[in-house]
């Protein structure tokens, strides 16, 4: 079987139906206002951009979609469905990374599919494919603390990729990795939007960041945050991201955004 | 799979290895001589006997047939008692140590009973074992109960929960974080308490043998002070040490295998192009 997913790239064109609905969610951590009344709709097959100042919320939001946090407030439904526990339905990446340093890449592939029971013909047959979607093959028999940083976050998203989850949340995966180097995994990033379909919600402090990648770019407000302005995106599709950023559209809304996360 | 380019000049690690063996050997060949000699010459071999000694009575104690029964007994019950403190140990420190409400309730009551000088608790093994083989299993095994335990408690303590949490969207069952996430993880904690616990087995093997036993190594060594027989207790220390080192290299064996990852060396980088491949084994 395929892990691809293509049916959702056909309807791209028309407004596709809402698949995460924020209403009214607040956050609060003790006596931290973490997050205003946010509402807001991810639509399905959606590329979502989220950009604020630093701790405005921007990964509790994630974290709810995920399930790992409940909202103090206010409700999150996923696929029309309130979100209760851990969600497993998304694939969540973050900077950090979350291979298991006793296991090698192929095996660290693997861990959502032992855990979710898929045969074993299909398995490997999953590992094998998501390895070579990021460009680690070679690499299968590799232990965590044999590679470099990039190298990390790509087991980590073919390790999402392995399970073809319908939504990826990500949260500044690429935060660490070098200009060249990022240049490279947004490339890779659109790439799996365009062959999955898949909803993507994608957090960064990085403008050009954002506006490569995005359908829309909500940018929050300071704490305690909300979405304050909601920009589209309309560069053409598919995006080349160097090209991209020598075009004139480019620049203006960069100086929109820049000029609504309020920097002082 | 990969193309050398910066392999490690490893002719000349083993070369410099080897002279630090060569030179560890010519220690022990210069510690024996001296104090061959030395009892001899200041007449303290009453005190420190000497080496001549020591091996004849190592080849006494073989060839009166004792030496292989008496390395059996404590080699068992320092093996059994090593297993089952062991396994009594990981057990209770995972459980406790992943069940963080129990482990809060319960850690004093487990720290008291550590605090306390084991040894003194030996002659209350012999009233409720015994003085058969039972008794040393059960001391042994008490004393590397506590060694174990406390060091997978805290690394179960240690796993990241962040880890945890991701693998529950990866699509963990409570199951499934057990076996692939949390024991997996505190296993290098394990293998340092079975390490530090080794020499604890055979401490309560030999323990159990000096209060009462009628045979074993410790058994021999507490015959031979009685009969001042001073090169006996030097072959029975000697026996030990082998029985204590050969048991310790078993274990950093298993080690290496179930924890091979942590000696996998050399940075592989598809990223900047380049790949700096080690093959040879860490030592």
């Amino acid at each position: 079987m395929s892990v691809v997913k293509l049916q959702e790239v056909a309807s791209r064109s028309t407004p596709a139906p809402v698949l995460i609905e924020f209403n009214a969610v607040t956050a609060r951590f003790g006596a931290l206002h973490a997050m205003g009344p946010t509402t807001l709709q991810v639509r399905r097959g959606e590329f979502l951009v989220i950009i604020g100042p630093s701790g405005c919320g921007k990964s509790t939001l994630l974290n709810m979609v995920a399930g790992t946090l409940r909202p103090s407030s206010g409700a999150v439904t996923y696929a029309g469905a309130l979100v209760g526990g851990a969600n497993r339905d998304v694939g969540y990446i973050t900077q950090k990374n979350h291979c298991l340093p006793w296991r090698t890449v192929e095996n660290n592939v693997r861990l959502p599919l032992e855990f979710r029971k898929t045969p074993r013909a299909e398995m490997n047959e999953r590992v094998a494919h998501s390895i070579k979607q990021v460009g680690l093959s070679g690499f299968e028999k590799a232990y965590p603390r044999q590679l470099s940083g990039g190298m990390l976050q790509r087991v980590m998203i073919a390790r999402t990729l392995a399970y073809a989850p319908h939504t990826y949340l990500m949260d500044e995966p690429f935060g660490s990795l070098d200009a060249q180097l990022k240049l490279k995994m947004h490339a890779e990033v659109l790439r799996l939007w365009e062959q999955t379909g898949a909803t993507f919600i994608f957090v960064t402090h990085d403008l050009h960041e954002a506006i490569t990648l995005a359908d829309r770019v909500v940018v929050m407000s300071k704490r305690p945050g909300k979405p304050k302005l909601i920009v589209d995106i309309d560069l053409p599709r598919p995006r080349d991201v160097v090209d991209v950023q020598s075009d004139p559209a480019f620049g203006a809304y960069f100086k929109q955004l820049w000029s609504a996360l309020d920097v002082h | 799979m990969s193309k050398v380019l910066s392999a490690r000049p490893s002719n000349l690690r083993r070369f410099a290895l080897s002279g630090t063996a060569a030179t560890q050997i010519l220690l022990v060949v210069v510690f024996l001589v001296a104090w061959e000699w030395l009892s001899g010459a200041l007449h303290a071999d009453f005190w420190v006997s000497k080496p001549s000694q020591v091996v004849s009575a190592l080849i006494t104690w073989y060839q009166s047939g004792d030496l292989g029964s008496d390395l059996k007994i404590t080699v068992m019950e320092a093996g059994i008692g090593f297993v089952v403190g062991s396994i009594a140990g990981g057990l209770v420190g995972f459980v406790l140590g992943w069940v963080r409400k129990l482990g809060d309730l319960l850690e004093p009551f487990v720290l008291s009973l550590y605090t306390l000088p084991k040894i003194a608790l030996a002659p209350l093994f012999v009233l409720w074992f015994g003085i058969g083989a039972m008794n040393k299993i059960m001391f042994a095994a008490m004393l590397v109960f506590f060694m174990v335990f406390f060091t997978t408690y805290q690394g179960t303590r240690q796993v990241d929960r962040d880890l945890v949490e991701n693998a529950r969207l990866l699509g963990a069952s409570r199951w499934g974080i057990w076996t692939k996430i949390a024991v997996p993880y505190s296993a290098v904690w394990v293998f340092t308490g079975l390490r530090i616990g080794l020499p604890y087995a055979l401490i309560g093997a030999i323990v159990g043998e000096f209060v009462a036993a009628e045979s074993g190594v410790g058994f021999r060594i507490k015959e031979a002070t009685s009969f001042f027989n001073t090169a006996g207790v030097f072959a029975g220390l000697i026996v030990l040490m082998a029985i204590s080192l050969m048991l310790l290299s078993g274990l950093r064996l298993i080690e290496k295998r179930v924890l091979r990852w942590q000696t996998a060396s050399g940075a592989l980088d598809v990223d900047s192009g380049t790949l700096n491949v080690e093959t040879e084994a860490t030592t």
